[in-house]
């Protein structure tokens, strides 16, 4: 206790010479907690607006979904008997046609509502009204309200009149805010509310359409909702619909915030990590100038111990105001940003101080701050009083003692430890530890063989001679550079290459294989006339056409299925309910990898051919079970075969299909795919929408677009967080030059003196940096291209192409900045005169 | 003439020898020095000699290769960094030719600082006390900077004496300083040994400051060639 104090009277005194020395430390830490900060801090805000809104986005206290078919009478007396109130809404996709000019005609999302909707929240709409006045019947015809971006997608205007199936509506305004709906990421297609009462009139019920029937209730006061749901299920256990509390509002939004939860924690802990890279080099040069001081106090009588304690206790001071700052960084802009894009995202963030989040950025901050700094603390331990005696240039020693390196070691432990425990997906965590140890590695071994190379490099040019000495010789600024700058830019190489390589396959691969329409809701009555039509028309090619039934996977071998017991790229098929389908023969190109088609002719028990990787994924083969749920039949089959589906390609194809026969009697309608001819597309669309009321064609070109456009909105967001990381490399590296100022000063002084024209001494200078920044760029470029290909090929399954001119963007911003900052601060020694430098030496 | 009295210093067949890219450099040869409790003894040779070295070994700072190094009670053989620092802290005061204050406490922390590290109760009245010794009592709150040269050496002769310690060891402490400055530290120097009975080691290639010392120890090539009084010495 007694050293301590003595160890934080010294300190203080030590720190009267303010932060001078630590603005590149400050930044650092800054940074790195700030980012943490700000990504955990949104992620609870995001979360915690979820569970405020939940009662809201849910639309009631509990929700219930039934596909295909209506509730029963019985059912619904049930509902009405234990609820306080029950609406009912229905949705499905259907075509809305203007009336003014029919090739106008777009894929909407309907949803009807009966006049209790919404039950919690209000519809807020343009010109502002009443649900029920915008949905009334008015001079025979019912009205609708519709998403803005209807308006302009079919050139049409509030009060014009559309036709949806068979009937007209008339549209009464838009729809602002829709408060029981969360916003997809991707919609194929605007919203169109109408009433229930006027759903009929479309003529779009029809048996084995993909129609999705919602009751949303509201309980009595003090309901046990986990009761009430046993209840329920005990009741009606073959109903089949899927419930919903408010605990599980929004799955979606929940997922796709995990998600990016967890990518923008990997880039805030590497921004920490680069930040580490320059505590490291600020605390070395900060303790570099302290050698003096701390061989004068070991000549008083201060011993190793006491000299660790001054200089720790002086960074953890500096350190706290690093994490202040960070920390309230991290809260304020991301409050700021959200508090400004609160209408356009998913869920309303609940702004409040989240201790969890703001105790974990400091935690890391405190980490790293001690980690980073125990490597020159450690060497500064080792100055030796006796300097003070001999006029030699002080120098911290070369490496910290033993004991010193197992600190630093339980310094990363407990970094890789507090990542484990923030991450939301411990696999990814490891991972992410494991890519970080390699990348620092190699680009520790790149700047080695620089200097190595560099050394035993022997041009006959003077000036590339001296170039390469200043890369090698004591002080030298590569090690500093590459790993500073490498660490970010091959973040960014990493994102960069993936978010290409999956644009590259949306955009490129896919649409000379993808059909050009999907038709859903083709009834079984309209399947001969809907193929003849397809026929007729010139340019049309490759109609595949197969009955589809919605049901869910209720048990595999006989185990009730849940998406937790399964891995998260399986999890898909367990959510919700999936479309099977049902057919003796086997399309052409099926890669089959286990087991064997059924017999074009079978009729035995029921068979399953399943999706090889969803096989894997539920741990299940050939002669396993698999229970579907269908309109609350339940259907066990066994497992016959094993089939090879490239998903990326959109091929028509189904995870799930049933052996022949199974599906009869079954409500089911049809789906089919078909080529298209660019002059053929719209003829192909109206023919089929005009003869069919309650077809919708789906235009796959119109939905890998939106695809498309959300990708690139979503790389371009992840493209700038990934900068993040480069500002952190670019701060450590002007820290990490303006260290080797004084000795470049030194160097141009002497060259000056020597007869050395101020040209020639730039072009030295650019020269250096321009070595060390294209050898970060490549590094970066190596490091980060194969961390994406790990990414695309192993953990997203895709093939992996390189983008070259990606990568050479990168060259070419290393090479920027090396150059720029390094000629920043050499500028001013070409100008400087020499006369003055020497008299003042 | 060697001291008489018991040795407060007792080195016996020291040698350094360090390592350099060249090869090994030999710096003290066989050096035998005993010196007793109050004596004054300047240390004199040519550039290179071994003088700062053998000051360094006095001071625990640099190790001997060969030989035995006694101060007081305290056999340096052995005893680690730590406890050597110890022993300077409550043993001895070290005067540099660059003064080495620590540039960002004021002068009175200067002072006080080997009396902290040492556990001392009174660390600032004593510091005090002794910069008003040396005449800088009204400088307690400058810093360094503040101070001229021959302030700054007083400060460092402050912080020297402050723990009183049993032996001052000076390297060159008026190398920095113009003549007349550097005599007024001279003066005070030797004042306090008078008044306190301190040992004082001083290593200085002005012949005038060493003839001030009771006895004149002069080295060559890492030997010494010459251990004399005071008067014997100016005698030759």
């Amino acid at each position: 206790m007694k050293n301590f104090s003595l160890a934080w009277r010294l300190a203080r005194r030590e720190l009267r010479g303010g932060l001078k020395g630590f603005r590149v430390f400050l930044a650092c830490l800054a940074l790195g907690v700030g980012a943490i900060a700000a990504v955990g801090w949104s992620s609870s805000a995001i979360i915690g607006g979820l569970r405020a809104d939940a009662k809201q986005m849910l639309g009631g206290d509990i929700e219930l979904r039934i596909v295909h078919r209506a509730a029963t009478s019985e059912e619904f007396a049930y509902l009405s008997q234990t609820a306080t109130k029950v609406s009912q809404s229905i949705r499905m996709r259907a075509m809305a046609i203007s009336t003014i000019d029919t090739d106008k005609r777009t894929l909407i999302q309907l949803k009807a509502v009966d006049d209790l909707y919404p039950l919690e929240g209000m519809l807020k709409s343009t010109p502002a009204m009443s649900i029920k006045d915008a949905l009334a019947m008015r001079d025979g015809v019912a009205g609708a309200l519709v998403d803005p971006n209807l308006l302009d997608k079919m050139s049409v205007q509030i009060g014009d009149l559309i036709r949806v199936g068979k009937a007209q509506f008339r549209v009464s305004g838009t729809i602002d805010k829709e408060p029981d709906r969360v916003t997809s990421m991707v919609n194929f297609g605007p919203r169109l509310m109408i009433s229930t009462k006027a759903l009929a009139a479309t003529g779009l019920v029809q048996p084995g359409s993909l129609i999705r029937y919602y009751y949303k209730l509201e309980l009595p006061f003090g309901t046990n909702t986990k009761a009430w749901r046993e209840d329920l299920t005990t009741k009606f256990p073959d109903a089949g619909w899927r419930i919903r509390g408010t605990d599980e509002a929004a799955p979606g939004v929940r997922r796709f915030i995990d998600r990016l939860t967890l990518f923008m924690s990997f880039v805030g802990y590497t921004v920490l990590l680069v930040g580490g890279v320059g505590i490291t080099r600020a605390v070395t040069a900060y303790l570099e100038s302290k050698t003096r001081t701390i061989a004068a106090l070991k000549c008083l009588g201060a011993d190793s111990k006491l000299i660790v304690s001054i200089y720790l206790l002086q960074l953890l001071c500096i350190a706290a105001i690093g994490i202040v700052i960070g920390v309230i960084g991290g809260i304020t802009l991301p409050a700021a940003l959200l508090g400004a894009l609160a209408d356009t995202l998913p869920v309303r963030p609940a702004l409040a101080l989240y201790p969890n989040a703001i105790m974990a950025a400091a935690a890391f901050g405190v980490v790293i701050a001690i980690t980073a700094a125990l490597w020159p603390i450690g060497r500064a331990r080792q100055v030796s009083p006796r300097d003070l005696f001999r006029a030699a240039a002080q120098s911290l020693a070369q490496r910290p003692p033993m004991f010193f390196m197992a600190w630093i070691g339980a310094g990363v432990a407990v970094l890789a430890a507090l990542v484990f425990v923030t991450a939301t997906d411990p696999k990814f965590a490891l991972w992410f530890i494991l890519g970080v140890l390699a990348t620092f590695g190699l680009l520790r071994l790149t700047g080695t063989a620089l200097i190595v190379v560099s050394r035993r490099f022997k041009p006959g040019n003077a000036l590339l001679r001296l170039v390469l000495a200043n890369v090698y010789r004591p002080g030298s600024a590569a090690q500093g550079v590459i790993l500073s700058l490498g660490l970010g830019l091959s973040v960014l190489v990493a994102v960069i290459q993936i978010e290409g390589n999956v644009s590259k396959q949306i955009s490129e691969r896919l649409p000379d294989e993808a059909p050009a329409y999907f038709f859903i809701d083709i009834q079984s009555h309209q399947v001969a006339e809907f193929d003849r039509i397809v026929a007729s028309i010139d340019g049309v090619s490759g109609l595949i056409r197969e009955p589809v039934v919605r049901g869910r996977i209720v048990e595999i071998n006989g185990v009730a299925a849940d998406p937790k017991n399964v891995p998260p790229e399986s999890q898909w098929a367990l959510r919700g309910d999936r479309a099977f389908t049902s057919t003796a023969e086997m399309k052409p190109d099926t890669q089959i990898t286990a087991g064997a088609w059924w017999a074009s002719d079978y009729r035995g028990p029921p068979m399953i051919s399943l999706d090889d990787s969803l096989a894997r994924g539920f741990g299940v083969d050939v002669g396993d079970t698999l229970t579907i749920n269908v309109l609350g039949r339940e259907i066990t089959a066994e497992i016959a075969s094993l089939r090879d589906i490239d998903w990326g390609s959109l091929r028509f194809d189904f995870a799930v299909v049933l052996s022949p026969g199974v599906l009869e009697g079954a409500p089911h309608s049809h789906i089919a795919a078909a080529n298209a001819t660019t002059d053929a597309e719209k003829i192909l669309e109206r023919a089929v929408t005009d003869a069919f009321d309650n077809v919708s064609a789906v235009q796959v070109r119109e939905a890998l677009q939106a695809a498309a456009d959300l990708l690139e909105g979503i790389g371009g967001a992840i493209r700038s967080v990934a900068g993040i990381t480069v500002i952190a490399g670019a701060i450590v590296l002007a820290g990490a030059l303006a260290a080797g100022q004084r000795r470049r000063t030194f160097d141009a002084v002497v060259f000056k003196v020597l007869g050395a024209t101020r040209r020639r001494i730039a072009l030295m200078f650019v020269l250096e940096y321009g070595v060390l920044g294209l050898i970060t760029g490549l590094a970066a470029v190596g490091v980060g291209s194969l961390a994406s290909w790990g990414v695309i090929t192993f953990l997203m399954g895709m093939e992996w192409t390189w983008l070259p001119l990606d990568a050479g963007m990168t060259v070419a911003l290393a090479l920027a900045a090396t150059i720029g900052f390094g000629l920043a601060g050499s500028w001013r020694i070409l100008g400087m005169r020499t006369a003055l430098y020497l008299r003042n030496d | 003439m060697t001291a008489k009295k018991s040795p407060l210093i007792q080195l016996n067949d020291v040698e350094l020898t360090l390592s350099s890219d060249a090869g090994p450099v030999e710096i003290l040869r066989g050096v035998d020095l005993h010196v007793g409790h109050g004596e004054t003894v300047g240390i004199v040779g040519p550039s290179g000699s071994g003088k700062t070295s053998l000051l360094m070994i006095l001071a625990g700072l640099e190790r001997a290769t060969k030989g035995s190094v006694r101060l007081g009670d305290a056999t340096f053989d052995g005893l680690s960094e730590d406890a050597l620092a110890r022993v300077r802290g409550e043993t001895i005061g070290i005067v540099f030719q660059d003064f080495h204050l620590i540039p960002n406490m004021t002068a009175l922390e200067n002072v006080a600082l080997p009396l902290e590290l040492s556990g001392r109760n009174d660390p600032f009245p004593r510091a005090e006390e002794a910069l008003v010794e040396v005449g800088l009592g009204h400088r307690l709150t400058h810093y360094p900077g503040q101070l001229s040269g021959g302030e700054q050496q007083r400060v460092a002769l402050a912080r020297a004496l402050a723990p009183k310690p049993a032996l001052i060891l000076a390297d060159e402490p008026t190398g920095n300083l113009d003549g007349e400055t550097g005599e007024k530290i001279m003066d005070l120097m030797f004042d306090t040994h008078q008044r306190n009975g301190t040992t004082l080691v001083m290593v200085t290639h002005e012949m005038r400051l060493a003839d001030r010392c009771a006895r004149r120890i002069s080295i060559a090539d890492g030997r010494i060639v010459a251990d004399q009084s005071a008067v014997d010495a100016a005698a030759d």
